[in-house]
């Protein structure tokens, strides 16, 4: 399936300088992207590292992406947005020293906040050799809600700000001022905002610099057959590695809690797995169709992403990712699904269905991969904060995180975390010394949800509490998911507990909660953020009673739930009891049903706020 | 009475450096680290050299214990004393995952656990305002519950204590009065940044370091005054300076970097003798290569360092030189991926087995094999001749690895271990541009300063590859961080967050907060050397309103506003390559350091010690990667070389612990110091980052 350039085909490269291209070719995305963390105004950069850098060659196919960016963008967004520009402005039409930038829904199939930035790079032959190109998340970008994407009722695409499709941004090294303006009167963080793009535009002409240079050095043919070389290889060990796997059909089912509209009515997701030789095709027949809620995202933005990263999980997770890596994946994905949405779906929150649909094809591998796969994850984006005019600056504020949750167990061990999702990589939540230096809010104290990991053999990573008390009015936006549909165990694991949010009003009553946008909230009133845990994997009788006795002196569990869930009766003073604990696990084991490998969740009621 | 002594124990090494005043004689030598009981091996080089303790002024000492107990966990039971609500933060950290596709990533774990962490009443407002005081009747039931766990050590870190650590301190007081015994640290005397996950993490650590450094520096004191020593015993901070044995005991986070920033000091030091304001110190040994940057004498000091790697490791703030590693030292191994690709490291043969050529069992070829089997080592005169190098184990290394890779006969051999050479150079190049590109350095501004055993070596290669036109060798390459750590001074850092606008009230926000950190300084330099010389530098860290990353300035002692704010752009935009003008700025963190010189012979009295011999003692065929081929090349004694020798290239100068290669096009010279300088042939159309 892969496209070789042919015109290098013949051009041999000796091992060494295979591995000298390589090296450097790696090394121009990581060494901007750390320049783009030094540089960036917003947090989101900084911080969340809501951002990608890559090099792709002139028709658009992935070199390199740097090392740490979010695996959300591995779809290649960039290769998606050359080729619309290319297709817009015509080889001829791109010249050097023009800066281009799009975040056309219909190309990209993410939310408008997601921009590209590409700039092209020119071999001494004065040929176009390719790309290098920047993806930032634009703070905001207009729309109905601050931030553009914080909303879980938008329902159309326009509600959600201003569209680029393929627009130059700089043309041959000339900044177009007609084109900052409107971008700059179009965001509620217009200095926010130029400061990223200033970075963002200063990350690609210096790796336009660094490319250029590398391909004068060691000369045209040369990297370019060398980037053939190592896609052919990326791809032959991507191949050999889903040989190695049974060929067949897997499948698994779980759902999304609503659309965001139609509160409570779930969507499904169910999936199939058609593995056969070297190939691993994702089916999404069964998945739900298009939501009127901001949900959607498109083929390549969605369906496509989260088939490539749980496609990583599993196969190939300490390889960089190039064109190569990705040539066993292919998609059964119809058009007008939620992850194939059309032009003009409302695609805000894109990502919130990305981590389920990703630990649903990790669960349909899981009978044939024992050792690879993990139970199922808190899988919730989990944003959650506050936004309003800050009484000491007079400003607008906002102040968001996502939720760090428990990750699912899995053969090797308990489950991991408390990190951010599997769309997330090396991205930090924000301190909680910076939270109250910077906005009228007070963070009462972040601790492990007690009693919240799936039980099992071997348990889930616990979920986290979370408390806020705000010190002026403000608005809180709210966006977790998967209350319905706890993450699940495996291999007889049971589910983690699932995560909401509860808003405590000043006479100290509770409501619970999974989404909200623009919930007014006066000054003394508190949110309580409880993430969701990871499911166990193996039959939580057979969890060492040992590790029982650990968790509970640790407090991650309570002797409650030591009874209840393992089967292990706890003294006073700490101590097993050995024959109540054989016992009571004897019994417990003739009430327990036959194991299924992947149980779904019964669903759950809950209380809706839009 | 004027003997200057420095040990430094490394890994492998414990290397010893003294001076004689008087007669101005050098000493320099190597022993085995003995691991059971470090203070041994510096005993066995003591006795090696014949340095007569009694008459030594200063001893100075780099060592890496620090960084052990905390990356072997070999420290003692410790409990945490945390704000309530907070005890977790050690757990819960960032939530970020340094392993992108890893479904297993795991970090490595909190050095307290969990039923060693408590909680109690107490809040400080991020206004600095007291919310809930601390209260003696809990802190009294804390002690007794601490008594009942028998913890030897206790970090106490509240929140929001950067910006007034009253709370902190006043618990502090508290449980050192009730428990006398226990070593107690509070996060704010250790660093004042806020931060809250990496602020206890500091405390933590120095608390889990504390019992054992406390106990070896007092020992190493006492073994020392057997000896006869009656002078000052100062250890190595991280920081590039020297600090007193209290301090150290009381800090040991500062120790964690210990060993490597000798060398960094010692760079910098010739760097000024020399008169080359920009240089880039280049350590490469057995498994890794490490630089650092010297500017106008200056080191970058990173606030944020991570023991035990970025990836996993435990933070710590402490003032760190900015030293950027990387996985290619000689025993790096040559390897074929699983895609069938060639690759270098990060896995090494280390000191054991070591490379091939050691004879010591290893079998896959490294990075020190190769150079071997080009000729650049000289397999009979290895360490002076100490160890003798099997060629043949290492030729049939690379035959075996040649036939994976389709490399045939004898061409083709030389041919995949210059390749392998090749590698290492970009690897280690990729280190250099990170610590200049990456900062807004171009790297061709300086001169590439060049140590550890492999350092020489390598270093003209390396030079090329990044077009810089100068290398340096100093006397004793292989030495080289302890006579850093005998040129060393005494410095200490301390910094504290103040977050405000750029204007004219931070101006005098500024000038009180830096009065208090030069007091605080003053006072401590004071209470452990009494009255000396010291002098300050002061930095400030800004960035424009609502960005996050800051750029470090030295703040002159009167300073406007305006003034301020003029620099800053200007050394943003050399950094960044654009600066807003309409942005404001504003004023994160505040540094201060304190200087104060100890006694040390000049760098000029370093110089060895020529003997006659002029001329090149022998030829030998070298593969020299610019000719691609072996080349007859000069073969010098660096003893037997004075200053103002000069010679064209290519030539292999030898020594004991290192060798340095000239390339073809490239010429030397002994300079005045004694040190080796290499004018490289920078190609034109290089490539120049």
């Amino acid at each position: 399936m892969m496209v070789l350039p042919d015109e290098y085909a013949h051009v041999s490269v000796s091992p060494v300088r295979l591995e000298i291209i390589r090296t450097m070719l790696q090394s121009i995305p990581d060494l901007i992207e750390a320049d783009i963390t030094r540089t960036a105004y917003s947090p989101l950069i900084y911080e969340y590292k809501d951002y990608a850098v890559g090099l792709v060659d002139a028709k658009g196919r992935s070199i390199s992406l740097a090392t740490h960016g979010l695996p959300l963008f591995l779809t290649n967004q960039i290769g998606l947005a050359v080729q619309d520009g290319l297709a817009i402005y015509g080889e001829d039409g791109i010249e050097p020293g023009d800066v281009i930038v799009s975040n056309h829904a219909a190309t990209l199939g993410q939310h408008l906040n997601n921009v590209v930035m590409y700039t092209p790079v020119f071999g001494p032959s004065g040929r176009l050799a390719g790309f290098m190109s920047v993806i930032v998340h634009w703070i905001d970008i207009g729309g109905r809600y601050p931030g553009s994407s914080m909303g879980n009722d938008m329902t159309e695409l326009a509600q959600e700000g201003l569209q680029l499709r393929s627009v130059k941004l700089y043309k041959r090294g000339e900044p177009l001022q007609e084109l900052l303006r409107v971008i700059e009167y179009n965001s509620r963080q217009p200095e926010m905002l130029l400061g990223d793009i200033a970075a963002q535009h200063a990350g690609c002409v210096k790796g336009r610099e660094l490319f250029s240079q590398l391909i004068k050095r060691h000369g045209e043919e040369t990297v370019f057959a060398a980037i053939g070389s190592i896609w052919k290889k990326s791809e032959a060990a991507a191949r050999e590695a889903v040989r190695a796997v049974p060929d067949g059909t897997y499948a698994a089912s779980s759902f999304l809690d609503d659309d965001g509209v139609d509160l409570g009515k779930t969507i499904p997701v169910n999936i199939k797995v058609h593995k056969s030789g070297g190939d691993f095709t994702v089916d999404y027949t069964g998945i739900g169709a298009q939501m009127r809620g901001p949900f959607n995202s498109g083929f390549h933005g969605g369906g496509e992403v989260a088939a490539r990263i749980a496609f990583k999980y599993l196969f190939s997770p300490h390889d960089p990712a190039n064109e190569g890596s990705f040539a066993p994946v292919k998609l059964i994905l119809p058009e007008g699904k939620f992850l194939s949405a059309r032009a003009n779906a409302p695609m805000g929150r894109f990502s919130t269905p990305l981590p389920t649909v990703i630990d649903t094809i990790i669960a349909a591998m899981a009978p044939v991969m024992p050792d690879r796969v993990a139970a199922g994850h808190h899988a919730a984006m989990g944003v959650h904060g506050f936004s309003g005019i800050n009484p000491k600056t007079q400003r607008f504020f906002s102040c968001t995180d996502t939720a760090n949750g428990g990750w699912g167990a899995s053969q090797q061990g308990d489950g991991v975390g408390p990190y951010k999702t599997m769309l997330h990589a090396d991205n930090k939540s924000v301190p909680v010394e910076s939270i109250e230096a910077l906005y009228p809010v007070r963070v009462e104290s972040i601790a492990w949800r007690k009693d919240s990991a799936g039980p099992g053999r071997h348990r889930g990573g616990l979920g986290v509490d979370k408390s806020y008390l705000v010190l002026a009015p403000c608005n809180a936006f709210i966006g977790f998911e998967r209350y319905a549909c706890a993450p699940w165990g495996l291999y007889g694991g049971d589910p983690g507990k699932a995560g909401f949010v509860e808003l405590e009003s000043l006479s100290g009553t509770r409501r619970s909660l999974v989404k909200g946008s623009g919930i007014a909230m006066a000054a003394g009133e508190r949110m309580h953020a409880h993430s969701a845990s990871g499911g166990g994997f193996g039959a939580a009788l057979e969890r060492e009673p040992a590790l029982v006795l650990a968790d509970v002196c640790d407090g991650y569990i309570s002797v409650d739930g030591a009874r209840t869930d393992y089967g292990v009766v706890i003294t006073d003073t700490q101590m097993i009891d050995e024959t109540a604990t054989g016992h009571l696990r004897a019994q417990m084991a003739l009430q327990s049903p036959t194991i299924a490998q992947t149980e779904i969740p019964q669903k759950l009621s809950m209380e809706h706020s839009k | 009475m004027s003997i200057f002594v420095a040990v430094d124990t490394g890994g492998t090494f414990t290397d010893l450096v003294s001076f004689d005043a008087d007669s101005g004689e050098v000493r320099c030598t190597k022993s085995l680290t003995t691991h059971h009981d470090p203070i041994e091996g510096m005993l066995n080089c003591v006795a090696k050299t014949r340095t007569q303790l009694s008459a030594a002024v200063i001893f100075k000492h780099g060592t890496t214990l620090v960084i052990n107990t905390l990356l072997e966990r070999s420290g003692p039971r410790i409990a945490l004393v945390t704000t309530r609500g907070f005890r977790d933060v050690l757990d819960i950290g960032r939530g970020n995952r340094t392993e992108t596709f890893n479904l297993f990533f795991r970090r490595d774990p909190p050095l307290v656990p969990r039923t060693l962490r408590y909680e109690i009443g107490e809040r400080m407002s991020a206004d600095g305002e007291t919310l809930q005081a601390p209260d003696r009747d809990e802190v009294e039931t804390l002690a007794a519950e601490l008594t009942r766990q028998k913890v030897e050590g206790i970090a106490i870190s509240f929140l929001n204590a950067y910006v007034d650590p009253r709370h902190e301190r006043l618990v502090a007081d508290w449980l050192r009065q009730l428990l006398p015994k226990v070593f107690i640290t509070a996060a704010t005397e250790l660093t004042r940044e806020w931060y809250e996950y990496e602020r206890t993490s500091t405390a933590t650590a120095n608390a889990y370091a504390g019992p054992k450094i406390g106990r070896y520096v007092s020992r190493l004191g006492e073994k020392l005054g057997a000896e006869g020593f009656t002078g000052q015993l100062l250890l190595m901070g991280s920081n590039g300076g020297v600090l007193s044995a209290a301090q150290a005991g009381r800090a040991p986070v500062e120790l964690v970097e210990s060993g490597p920033v000798g060398g960094c000091i010692g760079a910098g030091i010739y760097g000024a003798a020399l008169g080359i304001k920009n240089l880039i110190a280049f350590d490469m040994g057995g498994t890794t290569a490490k630089c650092a940057l010297v500017r106008n004498g200056q080191f970058d000091i990173e606030s944020t360092y991570y023991a035990g790697g970025y990836g996993k490791g435990t933070p710590i703030r402490a003032p760190v030189l900015d030293i950027v590693e990387v996985g290619a030292g000689g025993g790096s191994i040559a390897w074929v991926d699983a895609q069938n690709r060639l690759s270098i490291g990060p896995r090494s043969a280390g000191s054991l087995p070591g490379p091939v050529c050691y004879a010591r069992g290893g079998s896959e070829p490294t990075v020190t094999d190769a150079n071997l089997l080009l000729g650049r080592l000289n397999a009979q005169r290895f360490q002076g001749g100490e160890m003798q190098l099997d060629i043949n184990a290492t030729t049939q290394a690379f035959e075996r690895l040649a036939l994976r890779l389709g490399y045939q006969g004898e061409t083709g051999l030389a041919e995949l271990a210059g390749g392998i050479l090749d590698i290492a150079t970009v690897k280690m190049s990729e280190a250099i541009k990170r610590i200049t590109v990456q900062r807004g350095q171009d790297p061709r501004d300086f001169a590439l300063f060049v140590y550890g055993g492999g350092g020489p070596l390598h270093g003209v290669q390396l030079a090329r590859e990044l077009a810089i036109p100068m290398v340096i060798v100093p006397p004793e390459p292989g030495n080289f961080s302890a006579i850093g750590m005998l040129l060393a001074d005494i410095r200490r850092d301390i910094s504290r967050t103040l977050l405000r606008r750029l204007d004219d009230k931070a101006i005098e926000a500024m000038t009180r907060v830096f009065d208090e950190l030069k007091n605080e300084l003053a006072t401590s330099i004071g209470a452990d050397f009494g009255d000396i010389p010291i002098r300050f530098e002061r930095f400030a860290d800004l960035r424009f309103v609502g960005q996050f990353h800051t750029v470090r300035l030295p703040i002159a002692d009167s300073i406007s506003a305006d003034d301020l704010m003029q620099a800053f752009r200007t050394i943003y935009r050399e950094r960044f390559g654009h600066a807003s003008t309409v942005a404001g700025a504003e004023v994160v963190s505040l540094h201060c350091a304190i200087c104060a010189s100890t006694a040390k012979p000049e760098v000029v009295r370093l110089l060895p010690r020529a003997n006659v011999k002029q001329e090149p003692v022998t030829e030998r065929l070298v593969f020299h990667p610019e000719s691609g081929q072996k080349t007859k090349t000069s073969v010098y004694q660096r003893s037997a070389l004075s200053p103002g020798f000069h010679a064209d290239g290519p030539a292999v100068i030898e020594e004991y612990g290192s060798t340095t290669i000239v390339g073809p096009c490239d010429k030397f010279e002994i300079g005045a110091l004694g040190e080796i300088r290499i004018t490289v042939d920078v190609p034109d159309g290089g490539n120049i980052q």
